[in-house]
Parts: structure tokens; sequence; C-alpha cells
């Protein structure tokens, strides 16, 4: 209990009071604590207007309510500058004014109460050297008295006063009879002197907006203007007739001005304290619960739906449940499983997560999370998105570390990943060494071109075209940059138009190869019925394959296996004569640079691939020369990667891998003059097939593939007399085989 | 409506009449006690819950006890106090408020038949309730008297002392205990406020100065002494009644 508090009240009202307090307060403990200090304090009961008795037996009832510390307003009462342009509340003119109090008494108060910091409003009646003399006229933000009429006067010391210009006299700025407002520096309440000052550091920080110094009378505070101008107002009257009285929420402003919190509902009732008030018990909290219940009964007959299979309807319940109540947990939970349950696995996350940000613990929305992010997971790795797949799994075995299928995934993935890194990593280094390769056999390469052209004149002269040809096939395909490609295309050509290349003497092995990689594009198939097999199973297949392959192949490269790898290509010539049908899958080309290394275990789709080769070169020639130059410049192991993806390109693996074969093998003999030649007659063979063929192409990648190819073999000046002639000699060079 | 109990019980000494007359003002003071705590848990400011409780005085001015059920005349009466004073409230939040008023404890209402029985009854009773007073709902309500007089007194006061003595939350505090009865509507809003706020600082024993006239006198010129004393008497017998019938 607030003693001094207290003590004012006992001191007003006597003795009669303090008894009163004895007797109703007597259980009181913080009472008795200081009622030996109060009875001393208690005057004798003074004359005071009757009726008060009940007011004592009021104060002492409520006196542990009213005198208790925490009954107090917490926010200090601040002065704030009232903004005259805006009136919250109805202004008053000071109540002594109508009360017309006595001027001593006013003049008393008003040293009683007047503080630095206050601002003080004035005229000046006087300027000396030192200073100048303000009458005071009202006051001004802060206290609201009457002054006026007191004759206050205040001094406002030259150091005060801030200078207005450099070096002149700044109290020349100032005149008599100006209107001065001013912040209260000093008061000497016995001396009845009070010091002003110009500078807004006297004042309080709250009225730090005021402008201090020369005001008109426009700039008078309202309460003084109301006042001076009609005395005889009544204050109802003045109060009434002010705009700020009207103002519907001048009642909210007058609250926070006065302190009053409206939400702590003060009230002297003994039923209506705070304490009795469960917190339960509120609209809002009350309104939270009626809502969950109802929206859990929506999930219920939401669940039962969905048991009986009605999604639709289950969805519905769900979607209400979440209207009536959002961030439900269990309807959110419902309505992820069903969403799972249909196949929407994201929007299930989703909900999932939701339910655990509201209610953590909850066991089955962790479980359905955990069982959707693994079946993300798996889509996304078939969509080839590892890395998401990978967060994905982690973050399931983040929510529940007992779940087998996420850790199995992840492992799965991972070993995935590095498989995936692995073969990566070798590709490039093959690609690499390729890159070398084809650098330092470039040289030798032109070398060999040179060669074959000696040898192709000699051959022609020698009347014998297919070595020449062959000879400039080999080196063509030595050729691992463009030529490559350009003899991909012309082997394809020739194997498309020639079906029968397959079976080549060793002897004429690289030439042979090149031809027949060349005329193997079309995939020989072991089967002759490969070639009914669907493109895109077939690219399937082959993609599979070929990364198997690659594994595989990444090995085979030797020179050791070239034989093999030739045997294989050309068993794949030997379908070639299927494909000579139009419209081939396009291979899908486009994909790997990495290594079609492994040409070798791919007979299927030979067929296709002859047809995608002949819809590549068609492709190709479509393609803009720079994409051509590109191509040829790639390694080898693109071109021959293209050749393997096209989905039926056994034979452009095999016909890569006869180029890189012939690669290696280029120091073995290649001619090299008809490289060039070899290239035209790619490209020869490639318009020639176009011409064939304007095969649709069904596969997109095979059509990129093409591209590559294509741009290649645009590049070639096609001279169809050669490639009759190449491909008189691959006959001749079979016919010599099978002779043999 | 069996979801409102009426807790009228038998007092059987004094006077008949007198004890009718008194169970009466028994069942307002329970009534306007129940307005009061549902206006708190509804978070509803001052100004509404003042003028359902005046809304509800002014109805039973002219109605009888026992033709109409007090407390569905609260509920809507309150419902009512939200629209006119621009805080508007939801009929479900009044329903559940007092629900668990009647039934401590208990779980929230279903929506079910009953609850929608109970919503029409509160907006049936709202229709009741306007045409009784003949659509005059807006009261001027004495809070924003007393809240100018206490900025004039306030203004006379030593700012310390004022500080020290919490008249503020005392005169407001009886102000809203005021309307546990009539008197709030039997009087002018000037003479309530003024008399609250006399109360409050003859209770702190706070002297403003004196001059020709007293400021009470000042602030609300047709109000005498003897009104003040009434008010102020009345204010007491309420703090009175709470002691017998809660």
């Amino acid at each position: 209990m607030d003693r001094d508090l207290l003590r004012q009240s006992l001191s007003y009202h006597g003795q009669s009071l303090f008894s009163l307090l004895r007797s109703e307060q007597i259980e009181n403990p913080d009472f008795n604590s200081i009622a030996a200090d109060l009875s001393k304090s208690v005057p004798q009961r003074r004359d005071a207007p009757g009726g008060t008795s009940i007011v004592e037996q009021f104060v002492a009832r409520k006196a542990d309510l009213l005198f208790s510390p925490s009954w107090k307003s917490t926010s200090i009462v601040q002065y704030e500058l009232q903004e005259e342009t805006s009136e919250p509340y109805a202004v008053m003119p000071p109540l002594e004014q109508f009360m017309e109090v006595p001027e001593q008494e006013r003049k008393d108060l008003f040293y009683r109460d007047v503080e630095r910091g206050d601002v003080i409003i004035g005229r000046i009646t006087s300027i000396r050297e030192f200073g100048f003399f303000v009458a005071l006229i009202c006051t001004g933000g802060g206290l609201e008295r009457d002054v006026e009429d007191l004759e206050l006067t205040a001094l406002c010391p030259i150091r005060e006063v801030p200078s207005t210009r450099s070096h002149d006299d700044p109290l020349s700025y100032y005149q008599i009879g100006d209107l001065i407002r001013a912040g209260v520096k000093d008061v000497d309440r016995y001396q009845e002197k009070i010091t002003i000052s110009l500078h807004l550091s006297s004042l309080c920080p709250s009225m730090g907006k005021t402008k201090l110094g020369v005001i008109s009378k426009e700039d008078l505070p309202l309460h003084y203007s109301r006042g001076a101008s009609d005395c005889c107002e009544s204050y109802e009257k003045i109060l009434e007739s002010s705009l700020g009285f009207s103002n519907p929420t001048n009642v909210d402003v007058l609250l926070v001005k006065l302190g009053i919190d409206e939400t702590l509902s003060p009230s002297l009732m003994r039923g209506l304290q705070k304490k009795h008030f469960l917190e339960e018990d509120f609209a809002d909290n009350i309104r939270k619960k009626q809502s969950a219940s109802w929206a859990l009964k929506c999930v219920k007959t939401g669940v039962d739906h969905f048991k009986a299979g009605r999604h639709v309807e289950a969805m519905n319940e769900y979607n209400k449940a979440l209207e009536i109540d959002t961030n439900n947990v269990e309807a959110l939970v419902a309505r992820g499983a069903l969403y799972a349950t249909k196949g929407s696995l994201v929007k299930a996350i989703d909900d999932f997560e939701l339910a655990l940000e509201t209610c953590p613990s909850h066991r089955n929305a962790k479980k359905y999370l955990c069982q959707t992010l693994v079946e993300r997971g798996g889509q996304l790795e078939e969509e080839k998105k590892l890395v998401t797949a990978e967060g994905l799994y982690k973050k399931a075995l983040t929510l529940d570390d007992s779940f087998r299928e996420a850790e199995d995934a992840l492992r799965k993935l991972q070993m995935h990943i590095q498989k995936t890194l692995k073969l990566r990593e070798q590709e490039m280094a093959k690609e690499q060494e390729k890159a070398k390769t084809v650098e330092t056999s470039a040289e030798k390469l032109r070398k060999i071109l040179k060669e074959e052209k000696r040898m192709k004149r000699k051959r022609r002269r020698s009347s014998s075209s297919s070595s020449s040809s062959s000879s400039s096939d080999a080196t063509s395909s030595s050729s691992s940059r463009q030529k490559s490609k350009k003899k991909k295309h012309k082997r394809r050509h020739s194997s498309h138009s020639h079906k029968k290349r397959q079976r080549r003497v060793s002897s004429h092995g690289y030439r042979s190869d090149e031809e027949d990689a060349e005329e193997s594009y079309p995939a020989p198939a072991n089967t002759s019925a490969s070639f009914i097999n669907q493109k895109h199973a077939v690219a399937q297949l082959f993609e599979d394959e070929r990364s198997q392959g690659m594994s595989k192949s990444s090995g085979s490269f030797c020179a050791s296996s070239a034989a093999e790898v030739l045997e294989d290509s050309r068993g794949r010539f030997e379908d070639d004569p299927f494909e000579c049908s139009p419209c081939p899958a396009e291979p899908g080309k486009a994909k790997d640079r990495h290594g079609d290394k492994c040409l070798g275990s791919k007979p299927l789709e030979r067929d296709v691939n002859g047809r995608e080769r002949v819809a590549h070169s068609d492709h190709r020639k479509s393609d803009t020369p720079h994409m051509v130059c590109k191509k040829r410049v790639s390694s080898t192991s693109e071109s021959s990667a293209h050749r393997r993806y096209s989905s039926s390109s056994a034979g452009s693996e095999y016909s890569h891998k006869s180029e890189t074969q012939s690669r290696d093998i280029h120091s073995q003999g290649m001619s090299s003059h008809r490289w060039s030649d070899a290239d035209k007659k790619e490209s020869r063979d490639s318009r020639r097939s176009e011409g064939n063929g304007h095969r649709s192409c069904n596969d997109y990648s095979q059509k990129s593939r093409r591209f590559s190819e294509g741009g290649q073999k645009k590049e070639l000046p096609s001279n169809l007399v050669d490639i009759f002639s190449q491909i008189a000699q691959f006959e001749k060079e079979k016919s010599t085989k099978q002779k043999k | 409506m069996e979801l409102v109990g009426r807790s009228h019980e038998g007092r059987g000494s004094g006077d008949v009449a007198k004890h009718e007359l008194s169970q009466d003002i028994k069942t307002h003071f329970r009534v306007c006690r129940f307005i009061i705590e549902t206006g708190v848990k509804l978070r509803m400011r001052s100004m509404p819950v003042a003028t359902a409780c005046a809304l509800y005085h002014k109805f039973f001015e002219s109605a009888d006890l026992p033709a109409y059920e007090p407390y569905l005349v609260a509920m809507a009466a309150i419902y009512l106090a939200g629209k006119v004073e621009e805080q508007h409230l939801r009929a479900r939040d009044i329903i559940n408020v007092c629900h668990r008023y009647f039934k401590p404890g208990c779980e929230p209402l279903e929506l079910d038949g009953k609850f929608w029985e109970l919503r029409d009854s509160v907006v049936h009773c709202e229709l009741l309730i306007l045409r009784k007073l003949n659509f005059q709902v807006s009261f001027i309500h004495p809070h924003k008297y007393l809240l100018h007089y206490l900025l004039s007194v306030r203004g006379l006061l030593n700012r310390h002392a004022c500080a020290r003595t919490p008249i503020t939350e005392t005169a407001w505090a009886l102000l809203k205990d005021s309307y546990h009865g009539p008197v709030c509507v039997r009087h002018r809003p000037q003479h309530l406020a003024l008399s609250v706020l006399y109360l409050a600082m003859n209770s702190y024993g706070v002297e403003l100065p004196a001059g020709e006239a007293e400021w009470w006198q000042v602030l609300c010129e047709d109000v005498t002494k003897a009104e003040i004393d009434a008010i102020v008497s009345e204010l007491m017998e309420l703090y009175n009644m709470e002691a017998r019938c809660t």
C-alpha cells in the first residue's frame, strides 16, 4: 500500500477515516504494517463537509484496491507540444481562469508548479545590454495557467539568445513588444525570478519541435486564445462548441494521453478484478477451440469418404475443414495423405510440412512426410534430378532416423551419383586424351591424307578404286575431327546403299572400318528383325546399353580390341541392307560427348541407326555452317556419341568406334589424301541419302544429332561419282573377302 | 431458453413488494455484471459496454421482467451495442462466451441445430430491443466529459502530485462500475462524470485551489452539491449490492 497516498487521504479525512480503515482492513497485512506509522501522522478531524462518512466507508472498504501500488498509471505524464492545427480533443482554457482563483494563489501555484523545461510565452518589455525582459502572457505546451494578469517578468540573458547574424548584436533582432516563446531555464521560487532561454536545449526532449523566439499572434496557444477571447463563456459552453469535442475518437486519444489502459479494465468491484478472468474464457480462445473441433468433425467425415474411395468428397470435406480452421493439423495431414495417394506429391509435401510447423510432434505427419519425400525422391531420380532427390532423402532421414527406405534409397542414390561422377570423369579424361590425340594426330592425318591422295591417284591408275576408297575411308576415319563425322555420314550413306559391306578383310580393316563405320551407321543388327523395333524402346535400350557399354568400353579402346570392334562393326553392317528403308528414327546424337567408346555391345537398332543416319545427314545438311564447324571440331567421341544415342545406332557407335579406332590406328597406314575426299563423299552421301529418304525423324534427339552431323556434312561438297566409286570398292573388297 | 437459467432465489424476509423490487434490482445487477464480464472477455472497449448496459436499462424501464428473459436481452444488447459503437462483434463469439458463462469449463458448442436456434433468438431479440426503444439507440456517455474534466483538473495540480495519485484510474473504474445500475441512464452524463471525479478526488484527499467558484461548479454549471452527493451515494449502493448479490 502506498504510504504517502494513505497519509494524504488520512490528512484530508481525519481520524474517522483512520478508525474506519482500521476496522475494515483488519485482515490486510499491508495496512497493519503501516498502521502504526500512520497513527502518528493523523491529525484531528477537521471541518469536513457532511456526507463524507459514506465516502470514508467506501475508502476504507476499497483501500486495498485504491492504495495498491499497481493501481497507478504506468505512463509518466509527459507534456507534449499541442498540435495547433488538429484538435483531437477539446482544448480548454485553464480551469483557474473559470474558477477565478485569486491572484496571489495563482502566483503561488505558478511558482510551485513551473519547472525547468516548460515553455513560456511573453512580450518583450525592455531590452538591456545583458538581455531582455519579458512579461509573461501565458504558458505554452505544458502547464496551462492563467498568468497574464499576474505581471510576472522573466529575464532572458544575452547568452541564452542564439546569434542570428554573425557579428551583429543578437539583441538587435528583437524589439519591444515582440511576442516571444521561450523555455524556462531556471526558476527561483523564493525570489520569484525566472530565467528563460531561447535555446532549444533548455527544453525537454518531448518538446523538441517547439519553435522558440519571436512568434506571432496566431501562434499563441489555443487554451490562451480561447480563454482570452470570451471570458464570460462558461466552461461547458466552450467545451461543447469546440471542434475536438465532437471527434468520435477523442475518448481513445485522451485515454492514451491520460495513461489509462483499457485492456487492464480497471474496476473497483470485487468480482471484476483481473485475477478472476480465466484466459480460456475469452472469446477468441473459445473460438479457436470451437473451430478446431468443428474442423475435426469435417476431417472425420472426410476420412470416411477416403476409406470408401470417394476421393472427391473427401477432398471437399478436408477443404471445408481448412476453411473453418486454417492450419488445422489433422486436416492438413489427411489432405496430404489424399494428395499423396492421388500422386500430387509436391502438394502433399507442402501440407505435411505445414502441419509439422504447427505441431512438430505429430507422428502421422512425420511418417507420411518421410514416405512422400522418398517417393518424390524416386520420381526425381527418374527425371535425373539427382541432387534434389538426394536432398529429399536426407531430409526424410533427418525427420525420422529409423526410416529404412529412405536410408536405402539415399545410399543407392549416392552410389549412383558417384558412379555417374566417375564415369563423367573418365569420359572427361578420355575426351582430353582424344583431344590430345586429335591434336597430335592432326598433322599425321594431314600426312596421311596426302598419302591417300597419292595412293588414290595411284590406285585409280591401278584401277583399284576400292583400295583408294578404303584408304580414304581409313584416313577419313583416322582424322578424329571433322572428317570422322563426315566420314560417318558418308559411310552411312554408303552403308545404306551398299548393304553388304560388313565383312571386311582385316587388311582393309581400317578403311573398311571407316566405310563400315559409315555404312554401319544404320546399325548392323545381329537380328534382321531389329529394325522392326520401336524407336523409343530402341532408344531406351540403347541408352541403357550405352551407359553400361560405356563402362565396359572405357577400357576397350585399346588397339587390341580394335579388331573385335571391327568384327562387331562388321556384324553391324550386315544389317545395313535392312536399313535402307526410309524413315529411320533419328538417332539421338546430341547426347554424349563422353565416350561412345562402348560401341561394342550394341547390335540393336542398327537398322534404325542407318535410317537415323540418313535422317541425320538430312538434318545435318540443314544445319548452319557454324554448327557444322563446331561439330567437326568436337571430338570424335561426340560424334560417336551422337551416333550412339541415336536410337538405332549400334551402327553409329560402331562407326564412331571405328573412327576412334582408326584414330588410334591411324598410324597404321591410312591414306590421308582421301580424307577430304572422303569427307566430301560423306557429305555427298549424306545428301544423297537425304535425297533418298527424307525420313521423318521421330526422335528429336536424333534430329539434334543429325544437326551436328549434318552440319559437318554440309561443308563437304558431294561428289556422287566418288561415292559410287567407293561403293564399288567396298563391294569388291567384300567379294574378295568372301572369296578368301 | 433452457440454456439460460434464472437464478432467482426467494428471500423470505421483508416486505413482499420491497422484496420483489429488490429482487428485480438484484436481477438487473446480476445481468449487468454479466454484460460487463462478457464485455471484458470479448475485449470490448468501455463505450460499447456502456452502450450495452444503457440499452438494457432503458429496455427494462418500460418492460417487465417476467415477460422477457433478461439474459437474452443482455446478449442482444451487447450485439446491438457493438454495431452502434462501431466495434462489431460476431454472434458466434457472444454465444460462445455466454454459453461458457452459464456452464463454466464446458466444451464449446457444436455447430448443430441448437446453435442456430440460439443465434436466431439473439437476432430476434435485437430487433425487439430496437422496437422497444423506438430505434433511439445512440447515447451520449459521460466518458468523454470525464476525460476532459480530468485534463482540466490535472492542469491545476502539480504534475508530480498528480502522477502519484491515481485519480484517473479510480475515476475511470468508478465510471465503468456505475453501469451496474440504472444510475447511468437517470442522470445527465456531465453530472455523472462530475460525481465520479469528485468521488475519486475525495477518496485520495486531493484538494484543488479554491476560487470564487468550486471547481465542479465550474465544470458543469447546472449541477448542485446535492445532486453530486446523491449520485455518489447511489454509486456506493452499487458497491454494497455487490456483496449481497454475488
